[in-house]
């Protein structure tokens, strides 16, 4: 039986106290990660002693413009940002893939801290945040650090965060109007969408040509990372240089560099490239009109 | 395992509890409280069936503690019938023959309320959306929806 006690903060200042003084505290926000971990007994879980509750602290909702980034407060739910005037019109990929997380019920629920926190190789917020260069803020009684959020995860169900730390802030950059994101997900079924493979696409291109690209596939590595090689290979090229066909195995040929062959590889492989190319017509399409 | 004092709003009316670190709002409602149309199904947040709304919006009482409540207003089945009158999303549930077994539809009453809520007019895709989180073994939801169509603002004050 997992037995803990719980403890819950209203205030940043209180929980940082918390983290600081209690040994094994796992925080809690929408639950719809760990609370399915309880329930199921999941070793990913780790052991604690205490459950600290921090959704109830208003100053880590909101969602708000500074002149070169968007902040997000990590207990913004889905549904928050999905709803977020701001978010869809400066990255309307990542509010597409909020739209696919779970249900109404999880996306009512379940925070972007969390989603980023749990560090599951197939978080749909992960690869379309990293496509955008996001930075995190942790906080403890110590003071704050920025991690950028590629280093933040540093394996499956794996952290950088130290045990008195929590995520106070996700900072994402303004990006130029040049730039579009795309993102794709082939999920098992609608309604639970634990993605087995995602994939956020993050272009710009001016006059054809392809200045920037940031590649990050979600469920397809232990954790997510951009794949700068197939990146190199498209940056600089006019669209109409690119054969899709001659690139799209590049991006399996990169996956596999990072895992190796595994059981899984013969279906996504296939998956991978099949995603990858329909994505880069999408993009190829907008910057044809 | 300590125990832990919640105040909370449960169809309108003030509860004041003593809960313990596991008990989830779904264990509250049933066992505390004998608010039997919350139902327990998978547990883990994927067939719906312990749908409430809390602070306006559908969640899974299966995924909340209640121990994190904190003034928060819960609402369940139980609230929609009023001086003995079946909510018009109730009668329209039976009118429809959107109800078989049953127990998938406490959950997706309050997935329709919810939207109805925010949305009185909401599209077919709209009301798809509302409830994909709501699995009927029975139905085929053709049936669910139309319910949840023909309670819309629209189609009401059109009869
Ligand atoms: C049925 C179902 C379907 C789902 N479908 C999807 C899906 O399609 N796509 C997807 O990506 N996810 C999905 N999820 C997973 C989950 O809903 C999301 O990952 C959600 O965003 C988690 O947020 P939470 O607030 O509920 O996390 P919690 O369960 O509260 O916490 C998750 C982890 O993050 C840590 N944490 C939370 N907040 C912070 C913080 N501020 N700082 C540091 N650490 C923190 C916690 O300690 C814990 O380790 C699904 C879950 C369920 C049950
Ligand atoms: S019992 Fe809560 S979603 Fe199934
Ligand atoms: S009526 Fe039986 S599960 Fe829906």
């Amino acid at each position: 039986m997992i037995e803990y006690e719980f403890l819950k903060a209203k205030y940043l200042g209180n929980a940082l106290k918390i983290l600081d003084s209690y040994k094994n505290v796992k925080l809690l926000a929408g639950g719809t990660d760990i609370l399915v971990d309880i329930h199921k007994k999941s070793k990913r879980l780790g052991d604690f002693n205490y459950i600290l509750d921090i959704s109830n602290i208003e100053e880590l909702k909101y969602i708000e413009e500074t002149s070169q980034t968007v902040e997000i407060g990590p207990l913004c739910t889905h549904t928050m940002l999905i709803e977020s005037e701001l978010i869809s019109n400066m990255y309307p990929f990542l509010v597409t893939a909020a739209k696919t997380i779970g249900s109404p019920q999880i996306r009512n629920r379940g925070t972007v801290g969390g989603n980023i926190s749990n560090a599951s190789p197939a978080a749909d917020l992960v690869p379309p945040l990293i496509a955008l260069k996001t930075q995190l803020e942790l906080s403890s009684v110590e003071g704050k650090r920025f991690v950028p959020l590629e280093k933040y995860i540093v394996g499956p169900y794996k952290t950088s965060q130290n045990p008195n730390e929590l995520i106070t802030k996700i900072i994402i950059p303004k990006i130029d109007k040049e730039y579009f994101g795309v993102f794709l997900k082939i999920g098992r079924r609608r309604a639970v969408n634990i993605a087995r493979l995602n994939l956020a696409i993050l272009a710009k291109v001016k006059q054809n040509i392809i200045e920037d690209i940031r590649i990050v596939p979600g469920s397809a590595t232990p954790y997510p990372v951009r794949f700068t090689n197939l990146e190199q290979e498209i940056i600089g090229k006019r669209i109409d240089q690119i054969i899709l066909e001659k690139i799209t195995p590049k991006i399996s040929e990169e996956m596999i560099s990072i895992t190796g062959e595994r059981w899984s590889t013969p279906y996504k492989k296939p998956a991978l490239e099949a995603l990858f190319k329909r994505g880069m017509e999408s993009i190829f399409a907008v910057f044809n009109n | 395992m300590n125990k832990i004092s919640v105040t909370f709003y449960v169809n309108g009316k003030k509860e004041v509890l003593e809960v313990t670190p596991k008990e989830r709002l779904l264990d509250t409602l049933r066992d505390q409280l004998k608010l039997k149309s919350v139902k327990e199904g998978c547990d883990v947040g994927e067939c719906g069936a312990c749908t409430v709304i809390l602070n306006g919006q559908a969640v899974h009482s299966c995924l909340v503690l209640t121990a994190q409540l904190d003034g928060d207003e819960v609402y369940t089945t139980e609230s929609l019938e009023k001086d003995g009158l079946l909510d018009p999303l109730q009668q329209a549930f039976i009118d429809h023959q959107a109800v078989q077994c049953g127990f998938c539809t406490p959950g997706i009453l309050m997935s329709a309320k919810a939207l109805l809520n925010k949305n009185p007019n909401p599209t077919r895709e709209e009301i798809k959306t509302a409830i994909e989180g709501n699995l009927c073994r029975c139905t085929g939801y053709e049936q669910i929806i139309q319910a949840i169509e023909s309670v819309s603002e629209k189609k009401l004050s059109s009869r």
